[in-house]
């Protein structure tokens, strides 16, 4: 019988540093205004 | 001129809505239209709402971004969204009232 020995995946961890980058790639792509086209749209309600 | 010197140089402008420019408060934020330009711009966030709305009472950008308390961390954002409404001339520079 095979034992298997249990691995802790590094990966699976979120650092605190590693999600504060997370979050300050959020707020840096944060799109805060957006501009629409209207053109072409005289009579539309 | 790099992008940290135009950053720094919107900062420590005064801006203000431009007097065509109408601004309807939406769940999501606020709608903004150019009566001149015909223009339609999402506000996106109740931030940058409150503070586009507050700097007309503010000195520089950097003043009102401080007193809406918004976190520094979040300043490049609302750069770019008030640079957009600049272009779009949504906003425009406002000239310190001349005193007497």
């Amino acid at each position: 019988m095979e034992e298997t020995t249990a691995t802790f995946d590094d990966a699976a961890v979120t650092s605190p540093s590693s999600a504060d980058a997370v979050t300050d790639e959020l707020l840096d792509d944060e799109l805060l205004v957006e501009e629409i086209s209207i053109d072409g749209m005289c009579g539309v309600y | 001129m790099n992008a940290d010197t135009a950053s720094n140089a919107l900062l420590d402008q005064r801006l203000a809505l431009h007097p065509q420019v109408a601004l309807r408060p939406e769940p999501f934020g606020a709608l903004a239209y150019h009566y001149g330009n015909r223009k339609l711009i999402f506000l996106k966030h109740p931030d940058v709402v409150r503070v586009v709305q507050a700097l007309a009472e503010g000195d520089t950008l950097a003043d009102t971004l401080l007193a809406c308390d918004i976190d520094p961390a979040r300043w490049p954002s609302f750069e770019r969204a008030l640079t957009a409404l600049t272009e779009s001339e949504m906003l425009h520079e406002r000239h310190q009232d001349a005193p007497g």
